[in-house]
């Protein structure tokens, strides 16, 4: 007896054979003693299992049951939400605030503490001071760099003509 | 709260190096100013007097000259001198046997000359002078000539 036969009798005694079918079952098991032996065994088998069996019984529906195992799952497989980004000014503000309170901070304190220099005043500061040429007067070329003080000394007196450039030489 | 550790710790990285800048910047020792002096001697002839072996002027000097209201077309170098000042120190610097030019530094590209002529200071004056400017002092001299004592900064 094959594997296909052995379903067929359990089908057969579980009552899950068609009517024609059921019929042929019942011939074979008649004319055949291995067939009646097998199905017998099965009966066996299954009244001494009957008495383990014991039913669940489930506190809701079947339905509703499934139904909450599927929405877990697709819970599950549904990526969560990435929090809101901030924008990138708001990130930079946080930084830059406290950054910029800082720098002005250390700037106010560099031109507080700096040290007056030898000639007093900050750089770029332009003071002439002709003390023995009153007729002193000053260009400045700003495109080229270039300041000229003119001055009335040496005047072309008895010193000057003295030497071929003045008193300089 | 990793966030804002990480901030924080950004925000005293820049105050620190903040305060190092500031630092440098209040203590640092100021280089040397290299400068260098002319004493010029400005004609409209085209060769310097008998006798006197004065060079044409350095081209970028005579460039700049041109650009001022000076009539004279040609200059002539009669010596220069090099000086290198140091923040707050004085440096004399005789242009000829009667004039020296006392050169005082102050902070950053400030600068004080003082022209002394026999033995009498002729004129002070103080402006910055940054790399590449020139500051010039000059008078006329006799037969329509001029003299120009040419202060230029190196570096």
């Amino acid at each position: 007896m094959d594997h296909d036969e052995q379903l067929k009798l359990q089908a057969f005694l579980d009552g899950e054979l068609p009517e024609g079918e059921a019929r042929e079952a019942a011939e074979w098991v008649a004319r055949d003693r291995e067939a009646a032996a097998m199905l017998e065994e099965l009966r066996h088998t299954r009244e001494a299992l009957a008495g383990f069996e014991t039913g669940t019984q489930l506190p809701e529906s079947r339905e509703f049951f499934w139904s909450k195992v599927q929405r877990e799952i697709q819970r599950r497989e549904t990526p969560a939400p990435e929090p809101a980004r901030a924008p990138l000014f708001t990130v930079l503000r946080r930084f830059l605030v406290p950054a910029s309170a800082l720098a002005l901070v250390f700037a106010a304190t560099v031109m507080v503490i700096r040290p007056a220099g030898p000639l007093g005043g900050t750089a770029g500061t332009e003071i002439e001071t002709a003390l023995s040429d009153s007729g002193a007067f000053t260009y400045r070329d700003y495109s080229a760099g270039t300041t000229l003080v003119w001055l009335t000394y040496p005047a072309d007196n008895e010193d000057a003509e003295s030497d071929e450039i003045g008193t300089l030489e | 709260m990793r966030a804002k550790l990480g901030r924080t710790i950004g925000v005293g990285w820049f105050a620190i190096a903040l305060a190092l800048l500031a630092g440098g910047q209040v203590n640092a020792p100021a280089a040397d100013m290299k400068l260098q002096a002319f004493l010029l001697w400005g004609t409209d002839d085209s060769k310097p007097p008998e006798g006197k072996d004065y060079k044409p002027v350095q081209l970028d000097v005579r460039q700049k000259l041109k650009d001022l209201p000076l009539k004279w077309t040609n200059w002539f170098e009669v010596r220069h001198k090099d000086i290198g000042v140091v923040q707050g120190a004085t440096s004399p610097v005789p242009i000829s046997e009667k004039c020296q030019l006392n050169v005082t530094r102050g902070i950053g590209p400030e600068l004080e000359v003082t022209l002394i002529g026999k033995g009498k200071e002729v004129v002070r004056r103080k402006q910055a002078l940054p790399k590449g400017e020139m500051l010039v002092l000059g008078g006329n001299a006799p037969n329509s000539t001029a003299w120009l004592v040419v202060l230029k900064r190196l570096e």
